[in-house]
Order: structure tokens, then C-alpha cells, then sequence
């Protein structure tokens, strides 16, 4: 980019919203997952018409444009890997409208996930995805990355939130994905196409979002398992007992004892996995659910299986996991939090296969995750500065990766493939499919300015 | 990267910090808690983005630089990072490190000079001179100024600058000293013997110079031969705590007390008896005597002895508790986002529409009364802003 480009990028985004010293600049080439790609410029956006506006100008220019939300992303989706614009999407963070008979709320694509169920809750709603970032993470990057978290087995993920969208398409065009309807069968599912394309099609500016209302009661169990194989039966079991919890968390060993170090709670550390339960719904359905899992875990030979009575208790109970990766990221310098899905009736194999690799590569990997999505977070601890310890990390990856392939699985159930997957793409996807997929970003984005560099390696 | 020459400064602390900077694991938690960035939305001073920046000098790849100053010294101080990163990276630590560095490489603000001209002169952070110190005293019914200094006396009050010199904080050291006398406590002030604790000084990165003060102070104390120094002031308490056995050599021989404790104590003790008063309060904790002093409990208990008090928890509370923005040096460096951030504070105090907002912290005070003076239109009620000494006073006085 020469000098003529930064002047007209300030002249069209306002010169108060492009960033270019080099200091500020750095701050906006990393995301967790450590790595550093420099931007040439950032550009802070404020309406969906200068978003327009600048992409004009890019793609007359042939300049690349990353959008990035709170850059919290583990797959390197909002890194300008090559140069040119930085789209900061963090001020268009506005809530539009809130229909509680329509159950729709409508947000700007840069609003915190975490404010927009708290909107939702002064309605009697709430919004259901629930990723580990909630508090950090922006509603744009969570459809981009099609993000999860801890109430999938019941409530699904990011996608099945996104009933429309605002886009800026890479030639400057402003479209309107979806309907505010229930059912709408008027063309192509493009907001479905739109929900983990990693940025890479459009950059999503606006959009309507599905709430529910809050279930009446809950209940939270927690059950310790002398096996992670029981844990797991006790899983499988759970579900095919016609229970659909609304969180089913699983703690291995490693994990277990990493929390106890960190937060010394009293944890029994000889125990094999623990299992985090919750049921939600109308009072009488809660009572007989949590009845089923308790019957199914103790059945499993849990060792003890406990009901929270208060919300003090709860609290108690989720403390555990929610210090599990905080938990694991003190022991090690590093942590590379995989996120491999199996089908939930394979996870047993799963966890075996991650133990072997750990002990395969001498590597200490801390298993944890929602066990009842089959998406588990294999933890891999380690020193990203050893250049060494890096080469056996990179092959216990790849293992990780191909035994949950074999077992049905899939690389990635909710980090996204950006640039930290895009190598591995071809394990899973078939020839056919990956062509498809790109002549796909081809139609959006003929000459790759937008966001290029991720999911494809040859493009 | 590694052709760039590191101009200034190849002694730099920072440079010995990698295995720490290497912890952060740039997951971006801190962006949720930090109130400088959630009120600019700038990345770079964010606790990741400050960290990288630092990270990237202690690698070479980045030069000390006046607009890394600026950045780094864009923060309240408030700690709220440094407590709750899941990776648990030592971030008050490094901060205070890289603040000393550019320091010592002449890239700190020049409005801190000011400040370090003011306390080597004039030993305060005010442009009055320190003869001034107790001038505060001249209200307090049957007692003259001098009546306060003295010789030796069981307990020290050590006020603080900012309560000994600004008109609009008086009532604080005012409510202490009748509180002290209502309970026939033996206790005396240090006048002009008192110098500035040296907190300014301590968290902009000049240490040496905050010694001096330290130095100073615990020697006029032991001299009165003192067994308890009490403060108001969280940072004063914070620094005289937790920060003055690291920088002075003179060791501390007496006990050293928030004013909240003390007067839990005196409830406690029964020396001072308390009436009712129908209010509905909240309490906000200050950083320095909450997150970086860990003193949650006593001012809730001090303000729940007072029978009536319908007392109310914010929101966001105790180590979760969000800073008033007059934290640290901010409120002279950037005067502006120092208030953004006090009204976002005073928005959730409105939130929990009580009669009185109490705190601990003259600053607090003052900033919060000012912020909500700004939003009265927000609010359902008038909501008045007082210290939790001024409260037990009233109490102690109603009938």
C-alpha cells in the first residue's frame, strides 16, 4: 500500500478511524492464538456504508481486508496474514431491537455476546450459545466461527441462532441474508453458508438473532467416576435414556489435578473423570430428568453423585470447570487447546486415543470439554519456544487429528480451520467438496481480498 | 525482527521478563475487565495489548517509544487484570518493571514531572505548600490545630494528601478525628511531618524516589512511638501495607489499619454506639483497599452495625468491583477518559437506586460525586456520595 491508499482510506473511513503507527498497529496482529501478522493499516469501522465504501476501493486496488472482532478466535481467523486493511468491527456494537413475540432481537455484528443475552434476559429470554468467550467474544466473529460452547447437546450452536444478516460483500455490495420468520424457504440457505465461513465471503454487519425464553428450573449434578470410561458410558447412557441434558461436561484426571493445584478445592485427585450435569425446563420435568442421570451415573459406579440444593452449591460445582483451562494454562508456558468431535457414541475411544498420544509424545495433554457435543478440548501442555518439544507437539496434533477422523469425527467442532487447520483440510474433506468450496469463495470474492489465506492452502 | 537495534536503554528489567510475558496467552479475558479499554476500544491499552507491547521490546522487535508510554501509562491501576487472568500473568509486576524502564529511559509523561518535582519540594501532590497540612482541622468544634500534634500517642492518623489539602474531601478527616474524640481514642497527627506516601511516585515507575518518602515516614511514626498508624486513604493504605516493607529500609513496628477496620473495632470494642438511620446504601469498593489490599469485610460490617441501614450489594462487587476511574495518575494524564470511566461506574449505581453511594476512598468519592452529578438525570433518585466514616458519625450522632 503507498501513500496515495492510506489517503484515500482516511478520506472514506475518516481519518479519526484509521490507525497506522506501528506500536498500535502490532496490537492488531494477533489473536489467542499467538501468532503475528501485521496489518498495514487498521481501520476502525462505523456503518455499514463505509464498510461498503472501503470495499470499493479495495477491490478496485486489489487490497486485502481482514475483518476482526475481539481477536479471541484459536484458529487465526481475524489475522491479516497478508497485510493490507484490519477491519476493527468492535464500535458497531449496537442493539437494534429487542421482539419478544417474534423472539427475535436484532444487534450490530460488533456488540459483546454476553450484552446481547443480557438484553434478551430483560425480556424473560435469553440467547442460548454459550461459547468459553462469551464474555470477550462479539456476535460477529461467533457466526463467522459458527462458535459452540457448553449448551450444545440441547440448544445447538451459533448457527441455529442466525435467523437474517446484514453482509458487505467483497465488491462493496450491501446484502440481506434470511427472513424473520420461522420458516423461509425463498432461495438458497445463505445465512446458513454465512455461519462458519471464517470471513472469509462476507463481512456480516448486522444480525437478527433467535432467543428462547428462560427455562422456569434446573438442576445441576456433579458425579465422580473412578474411569473416564465410566464417565463416558454414563454419558452415552444419559442420552440414549432419553435425557437431553443442557450441559454434559466432562474433567479428565490431568485436568482434575491441575484445578486442584490451582485452586486447592478439595478435589479427590485419584478419581478418574468428573462429570458436570445440568437438566433444564419445567419444574416437573427437571425433577425426573436429574432422577435418570443420577440412576444412570451410579449405575456406571459413580463414586459419589450430588445434586446442587443451592445456588451457592452450583456455583461450587461449576467452579471446577470454569478454572479448568485457566487451571491447565498455569502449568505449562503454552497450551493448545485442540477442539476434535467425535459422535458422542465414540467418545470412550476418543479419550483412549488421547491417552495414548500423551503418552506416545511424552506430552501432558489435559482432556476436558463438552463430552456430551462429542467435542472434546484435548489440552496439550507445553513450550511453543522449544523448538524440539514444538516438532512432537505438531505430530500429536496431527495424531489427535486423524483418530478422531477415523472414529467419524470431524478436525474442528467450533475453533474453526483459519490458518492453524488449513493444512490438515484434505484429511477430512473429499476432493469434490474442497473444489466446490472454493469456487464458492470464487463467487463471493473473485479476486481473494477478503480475509485470504484461511481454510484454503492453494488458493 | 532481530536486525532492529535497541536504542535506549539495553538494561532495561523488561528484557528479564520474557518467561513471564510468554504466559499471557493472548486470550483476551482482560478486555472484559479493563476499564480503560472498555471505554476506547483500543487495543493497546488493553492488558493484552500492553503486554505485547511489551513483550515485543523485550524481544527487540519494538523501541521504547513515547506513544508505547502513552499506552502504558493509560491505566487506573485498578488491578482488576492482574486478579483475574486465567493464566495468572503477573501483570501489576510487569507493568510497575516497564513503567520503571521508561523512566529510566526518559519516555514517561511529561505531567509526572511535575508530581516529581512537587514531592521533592514541597512533599505533596497539591500546589499548596505542606505547612497546610492540617489546616482542615480549624472546623472541628472545642479543639484548636495544635491540640491534634503531638509528642506520642497510641494511634496515628495519617490523612493523605488528598484529604489534607482538597476542600471538597475536608468532611473525611473531619467525621475521623470526631469519631476519634467521641471514643476517647489517644491519638495524634503528624502535620507537616507527614509526607506524601509516595504512591504517585510508586506507580509511575519511580521507585527511588518514593524511598525517600518512605524513609521519612516510618521514622516520624516510630519517633512517636506510635502503636497503630491508621489511614483513609486506600492507596496510602495500600502503599504503607503492602508496598514500603519492599522499597525502605526501616522496619515497621506498629500495626497499620484502614480506618474501616478501626472502626470496626471501636463498634466491636463498644466504644462508640450507633443509631438508626433509615437509608437505603450501597457500598463501592476502592481498588486499593479491596482488589489490591483484599479488605472486603470490614466496611460491610461497619455499615451493616448500623441499625436501619438497608444496605445493598452493586452489581458488580468485591473482587469483581469496577474502578471509579480516578485510579493510579490516569485522572491527570487523560482527564477525560478518567470521567468515561466514572460514569460508567455511576451507571451502575444507578442501577441499584439507593439514597447514599458509600465508599472508602476520598478518590473514589470524588470522582463517583462528580459522575453522578453528571447523570442525575439517569437516575430515580438523588443519590449522594459519602465516605463510610462520615455515615458512622451521623449515626453516632442521631438520635
Amino acid at each position: 500500500m503507498n501513500t496515495k491508499d492510506i489517503n484515500k482510506i482516511k478520506e472514506i473511513a475518516g481519518e479519526e478511524n484509521v490507525i497506522l503507527s506501528e506500536e498500535e498497529r502490532h496490537c492488531y496482529s494477533y489473536d489467542s492464538t499467538r501468532l503475528e501478522h501485521m496489518p498495514e493499516v487498521v481501520v476502525r469501522a462505523n456503518s455499514t456504508r463505509q464498510i461498503s465504501d472501503i470495499f470499493k476501493f479495495a477491490s478496485a486496488e486489489k487490497i486485502p481486508v481482514t475483518p476482526r472482532g475481539a481477536a479471541t478466535g484459536l484458529s487465526g481467523g481475524c489475522l491479516a496474514v497478508n497485510g493490507g486493511i484490519l477491519l476493527l468491527m468492535i464500535d458497531m456494537d449496537k442493539i437494534l431491537d429487542v421482539n419478544p413475540v417474534d423472539l427475535l432481537i436484532d444487534v450490530e455484528a460488533g456488540i459483546i455476546t454476553e450484552e446481547v443475552d443480557a438484553e434478551a434476559r430483560k425480556h424473560g429470554l435469553f440467547y442460548p450459545p454459550d461459547p468459553g468467550t462469551v464474555k470477550t467474544s462479539t456476535i460477529g466473529g461467533n457466526i463467522a466461527e459458527n462458535a459452540g460452547g457448553l449448551r450444545g447437546l440441547k440448544y445447538g450452536v451459533t448457527k441455529n441462532y442466525v435467523n437474517a444478516l446484514e453482509a458487505v460483500l467483497p465488491n462493496g455490495d450491501i446484502v440481506n441474508f434470511g427472513t424473520r420468520t420461522v420458516k423461509g424457504v425463498t432461495g438458497y440457505n445463505m445465512v446458513d453458508l454465512m455461519s462458519g465461513s471464517e470471513g472469509t465471503l462476507a463481512v456480516i454487519t448486522k444480525a437478527t438473532l433467535r432467543l428462547l425464553p428462560v427455562p422456569p428450573a434446573k438442576a445441576s449434578i456433579l458425579a465422580l467416576f473412578d474411569t473416564i470410561e465410566e464417565a463416558a458410558k454414563s454419558v452415552r447412557d444419559i442420552v440414549s435414556g432419553g435425557v437431553i441434558t443442557s450441559t454434559l461436561e466432562i474433567i479428565d484426571k490431568v485436568t482434575i489435578n491441575a484445578i486442584e493445584d490451582y485452586l486447592g478445592a478439595g478435589l479427590n485427585r485419584d478419581i478418574g473423570a468428573m462429570l458436570l450435569i445440568e437438566v433444564d425446563g419445567q419444574q416437573g420435568a427437571v425433577d425426573s430428568e436429574a432422577e435418570v442421570v443420577k440412576k444412570v451415573c451410579n449405575s456406571n459406579n459413580a463414586l459419589s453423585c450430588r445434586q446442587a440444593s443451592s445456588d451457592q452449591e452450583r456455583d461450587e460445582i461449576w467452579r471446577a470447570r470454569r478454572a479448568a483451562l485457566s487451571s491447565l494454562a498455569r502449568v505449562r508456558p503454552s497450551t493448545i487447546l485442540e477442539d476434535a468431535t467425535v459422535p458422542r457414541s465414540r467418545i470412550v475411544e476418543m479419550v483412549e486415543a488421547v491417552n495414548n498420544i500423551a503418552k506416545k509424545y511424552e506430552l501432558p495433554i489435559g482432556t476436558f470439554g463438552h463430552a456430551g457435543d462429542g467435542n472434546l478440548h484435548p489440552t496439550i501442555l507445553t513450550d511453543m519456544r522449544d523448538k524440539k518439544e514444538v516438532i512432537k507437539v505438531e505430530k500429536a496434533i496431527e495424531d489427535i487429528f486423524k483418530a478422531a477422523i477415523e472414529l467419524g469425527g470431524t478436525l474442528s467442532g467450533e475453533h474453526g480451520i483459519g490458518i492453524s487447520k488449513a493444512g490438515y483440510l484434505r484429511m477430512e474433506i473429499d476432493k469434490g467438496s474442497y473444489e466446490i468450496m472454493k469456487r464458492v469463495k470464487k463467487a463471493f470474492d473473485p479476486d481473494n481480498i477478503l480475509n485470504p489465506g484461511k481454510i484454503f492452502t492453494d488458493l | 525482527m532481530a536486525d532492529k537495534k535497541i536504542k535506549t536503554n539495553d538494561k532495561a528489567r523488561i528484557f528479564k521478563r520474557y518467561d513471564d510475558l510468554f504466559n499471557c496467552s493472548r486470550c483476551g479475558s482482560c478486555t472484559s475487565y479493563c476499564p480503560v479499554y472498555k471505554n476506547t476500544g483500543d487495543e493497546a491499552v488493553s492488558p493484552r495489548g500492553k503486554l505485547s507491547l511489551i513483550e515485543a521490546i523485550s524481544q527487540g522487535k519494538l523501541d521504547f517509544t513515547e506513544k508505547i508510554s502513552d499506552k502504558i501509562y493509560t491505566c487506573t491501576v485498578c488491578g482488576y487484570c492482574d486478579s483475574e487472568c486465567p493464566s495468572g500473568v503477573k501483570i501489576n509486576e510487569l507493568y510497575e518493571e516497564m513503567r520503571q524502564d521508561l523512566v529510566d529511559s526518559e519516555k514517561y509523561p511529561q505531567a509526572l514531572d511535575f508530581l516529581k518535582r512537587r514531592l521533592s519540594e514541597a512533599y505533596n501532590v497539591t500546589f499548596d505548600t505542606n505547612e497546610g497540612r492540617i489546616d482542615w482541622t480549624k472546623q472541628i468544634p472545642d479543639s484548636k490545630p495544635e491540640d491534634f500534634l503531638k509528642d506520642s500517642a497510641d494511634v496515628f492518623y495519617f490523612v493523605g494528601c488528598v484529604s489534607s489539602f482538597s476542600p471538597r474531601t475536608f468532611s473525611i478527616p473531619r467525621a475521623i478525628v470526631q469519631i476519634f474524640k467521641k471514643a476517647d481514642v489517644d491519638f495524634g497527627l503528624l502535620g507537616d511531618e507527614e509526607w506524601c506516601c509516595g504512591f504517585p511516585l510508586l506507580s509511575s515507575g519511580m521507585k527511588s524516589e518514593a524511598k525517600k518518602l518512605a524513609d521519612h515516614n516510618i521514622a516520624r511514626v516510630k519517633e512517636k512511638k506510635a502503636k497503630t498508624l491508621i489511614t483513609s486513604c486506600p492507596s496510602c493504605y495500600h502503599t504503607w501495607k503492602h508496598e514500603y516493607s519492599k522499597i525502605s529500609s526501616e522496619k515497621i513496628d506498629f500495626e497499620i489499619m484502614h480506618i474501616s477496620q478501626y472502626i470496626l473495632k471501636l463498634i466491636d470494642e463498644r466504644k462508640i454506639k450507633l443509631n438508626k438511620l433509615d437509608l437505603k446504601v450501597a457500598y463501592h469498593d476502592p481498588c486499593d483497599l479491596g482488589r489490591n489490599s483484599g479488605v472486603y469485610d470490614e466496611p460491610r460490617k461497619v455499615i451493616e452495625a448500623i441499625p436501619g441501614i438497608d444496605f445493598i450489594e452493586l452489581a458488580a462487587n468485591r473482587n469483581l468491583a469496577n474502578c471509579c476511574g480516578g485510579g493510579g495518575n490516569l485522572e491527570s494524564l487523560d482527564a477525560g477518559l478518567s470521567g468515561k470511566i466514572a460514569q460508567s461506574r455511576a451507571r451502575e449505581i444507578i442501577e441499584a437506586d439507593v439514597d447514599i453511594l458509600l465508599s472508602a476512598c476520598q478518590q473514589c468519592e470524588r470522582t463517583l460525586a462528580a459522575a453522578l452529578k453528571k447523570l442525575k438525570k439517569e437516575a430515580k433518585r438523588k443519590i449522594k456520595v459519602r465516605d463510610i466514616a462520615e455515615l458512622v458519625l451521623e449515626s453516632m450522632n442521631a438520635k
